[in-house]
């Protein structure tokens, strides 16, 4: 009996003497594996250094100005932003009125909707949900943390000049934008840069250009639009649960299983839900953002203060007021991608007979994204004060540093931020996965096969990104995305004739009563 | 008595309309024919892109499942958790409807796909091949093709949604000679 009763204790304490047993060994499985990882990490960021570093030295060779190290590549996007604005008559100011009309349907029948038109109001919920993202939350994190609060400053200015290099290059991209047989609409740069300065005589230099905006596009796509993304969502999953670094390769794997399953498997009701659930992941932060402002209400005008004085004087920031200039255009540009040409892919297949709406559509973007999504974020980091000089980004930096600065305000936010950067981080690699397919397509050509091995590469760089360090990724991932750029202006510089001709036509038909307006109360 | 009263209303159905908005961007479904019966099989590639949902979810449960136990780090279980339990939900809201066999049956006389009220073979009048392009903010466009059936009443009941032409045309002609109805080719030109 006492036996029994024994076995029957024993019996009882199996399972706990098992999961005790099966937690050591994993523990130690996972101590064994968490050094593997972390060398497989160092290896892969050495290699990215090794044979990345000439590449991203290329993209951004500074010139010295005073103590600090000035890119070019950084001016060119500024100049060239300048220069559209001027040329466009100032477009971003004088014309957001009409843009604001478009998106409420002035000058479109309401009783012609196509089949699968959207409303303008869900156009609007689209186009603002696609602003928000990673380059928002972890972008303003690193502007700040490395060019100080008068970073913001320069953000703000870089998104509404911005603004005009997106209507230039969203205009071009509806215009020249090819639809195949199949019924699958190809446009962006790869398209207008070929066909349209092939229009000018100056076909080899657009084959060159365009040829030159693939490749970049393709390497952007496996950095920016993936690895960053899978870096940054397995990052705030390290500061909101302690979740070890090394574990990133686990964070990769599930999301590189999703993507997977939407890219390779063409999914419908996973982009559907994607498509749901994004938007108001966007309501979400600024709702949050929006909570943090008003309850600090009497800090936003000392904020503010601290922007404009540290854009001029660049105190407690390596290179002075060049150093918050150059971080501040950087972030602005990494976010709202004006210049760059991604968006133009994008706008590309939208259902319009007049490409120059999508263009005023469009130069909404930067506007939203930038000037008051970037700001509220930068906001929340000033007002939170855990961003002290001095500003080398040896502190929190990143999505840290403003997940931290949200949690400041209320604890939970950590857990509201750790969910939407993970839906922005995967919506975000749907949408580059697009804007990589097509230039990958542009270069090799439509199939199958070609197709999916595209679709492997970029979910064997998500696993990647999720694994690897920070250091490596974002200064490849910087790099790619600001060499689309190069090529994309080059030619909108000799296209911006056709922009302006178009825009001109589209305010003179308004004007004369052939485009008809209906009314949208 | 109202004049109108003796006149027939005419209603007109445009074939060429596809009947869903959506489809996926691979083939889903076979028709196979065995004796009397008809019936669609799905796909084993589709079936597996459903699976990836439930397998992500389930180790997103036990990762969760782990982390309560083990280390008793609750708020990143809950959020695992949560997470599992959405995406294996929504991998077999996905499945689902790839196990309910659709059929048509020559000895009862009647179609079904467990979703539509029952049809009957003999008021099966036609069935149209459609086209459409599932349009995307965040994704490649892609043409997607539609079998249709149309009855006599006028219904019109969606049989197949995929995007592998050449089996759908080939599936069309293997339905159309089994019910003994022609095949419409509603397939038009799309201007986006």
């Amino acid at each position: 009996m006492y036996k029994e009763i024994n076995m029957i204790k024993t019996r009882k304490f199996i399972p706990f003497f098992l999961l005790a047993f099966s937690a050591n060994a994993l523990a130690e499985e996972m101590s064994g594996f968490g050094q593997a990882v972390n060398s497989l990490s160092q290896s892969v960021d050495g290699f990215f250094s090794d044979y990345t570093g000439w590449f991203v030295s290329l993209i951004f060779k500074s010139v010295p100005i005073g103590e600090a190290s000035f890119p070019l590549i950084v001016g060119w996007l500024l100049v060239a932003a300048l220069i559209f604005t001027i040329y466009f008559g100032f477009v971003q100011f004088k014309r957001v009125g009409l843009a604001i009309n478009i998106i409420k349907g002035k000058y479109t029948d309401p009783n012609s909707k196509e089949e699968g038109e959207v409303s303008h109001f869900q156009a609007l919920t689209t186009a603002l949900s696609g602003t928000v993202g990673l380059g928002n939350i972890a972008g303003v994190g690193v502007a700040l943390a490395i060019g100080g609060p008068g970073a913001t400053f320069w953000m703000i200015l870089c998104g509404l000049l911005g603004m005009a290099s997106k209507f230039c290059e969203c205009t071009l991209g509806v215009k020249y934008r090819t639809i195949l047989p199949s019924g699958v609409v190809s446009g962006g740069p790869m398209y207008y840069l070929s066909q349209g300065l092939s229009e000018k005589g100056l076909g080899g230099l657009g084959k060159i250009l365009a040829v030159g905006f693939a490749l970049m596009c393709i390497l952007a796509t496996l950095g920016a639009g993936n690895m960053f993304q899978a870096n940054q969502a397995h990052a705030m999953l390290t500061y909101a649960f302690d979740v070890p670094s090394e574990y990133g390769v686990i964070t990769g794997i599930v999301l590189a299983s999703l993507v997977f399953s939407v890219i390779v498997g063409g999914m419908p009701s996973i982009a559907s839900v994607t498509e749901r659930v994004v938007p108001w992941m966007a309501a979400l932060y600024v709702g949050m953002a929006l909570i943090v402002i008003v309850v600090n209400i009497e800090q936003v005008g000392p904020a503010f203060a601290s922007i404009v004085e540290g854009a001029f004087t660049g105190a407690g920031v390596v290179g002075g007021f060049i150093g918050a200039l150059i971080q501040g255009l950087k972030r602005a540009t990494f976010s709202n991608e004006a210049g760059v040409g991604s968006a133009a892919i994008a706008h590309s297949a939208v259902k319009t007979k007049e490409p120059i709406t999508e263009g005023l559509v469009s130069l909404l973007e930067p506007f939203i994204d930038t000037v008051v999504i970037c700001t509220m974020t930068a906001l929340v980091i000033i007002i939170a004060g855990l961003n002290v000089a001095p500003f080398d980004g040896s502190g929190l930096t990143g999505v840290t540093l403003t997940a931290a600065s949200f949690t400041e305000t209320a604890g939970v936010f950590k857990y509201l931020l750790a969910l939407a950067v993970i839906m922005f981080a995967f919506s975000t690699m749907i949408s580059w996965s697009y804007y990589g397919l097509k230039a990958w397509t542009y270069l090799f050509g439509e199939g199958k096969s070609t197709e999916f091995i595209f679709k492997v590469i970029f979910c064997l760089f998500v696993v990647l990104g999720a694994t690897i360090q920070f250091g490596a990724v974002i200064d490849f991932s910087d790099a790619a995305l600001f060499a689309m750029s190069i090529f994309n202006i080059i030619g909108l510089y000799f296209l911006m004739p056709i922009v302006k001709k178009e825009l001109h036509s589209f305010i003179a038909r308004v004007k004369s009563g052939e485009i008809k307006t209906y009314d949208t109360k | 008595m109202n004049e109108n009263d003796n006149e027939t209303e005419t209603v007109t159905i445009d074939l060429t309309r596809p009947l869903l908005r959506d489809g996926p961007k691979f083939l889903s479904h076979k028709v196979v024919v065995i004796d009397d019966i008809a019936f669609l099989r799905p796909t084993i590639t589709a079936m597996l892109f459903c699976v990836v949902y439930i397998v992500v979810g389930v180790f997103l449960m036990s990762l969760a499942s782990y982390q309560l136990m083990v280390l008793s780090k609750y708020d990143f279980a809950i959020f695992l958790g949560g997470f599992g339990i959405a995406i294996s939900t929504f991998g077999i809201s996905l499945i689902q409807p790839f196990m309910s066999r659709v059929s048509f049956d020559r000895k009862t006389g009647v179609f079904n796909n467990h979703k539509d009220r029952d049809v009957k073979l003999q008021n099966i009048t036609s069935i149209q091949i459609n086209n459409k392009i599932i349009q995307r903010k965040h994704a490649l466009n892609y043409a997607c093709y539609e079998l249709n059936l149309l009855t006599e009443h006028g219904r019109r009941i969606n049989i197949l949604n995929h995007n592998d032409q050449q089996q759908l045309l080939q599936d069309a002609e293997l339905l159309g000679s089994f019910l003994g109805v022609e095949v419409n080719d509603c397939r038009r030109e799309i201007i986006l």
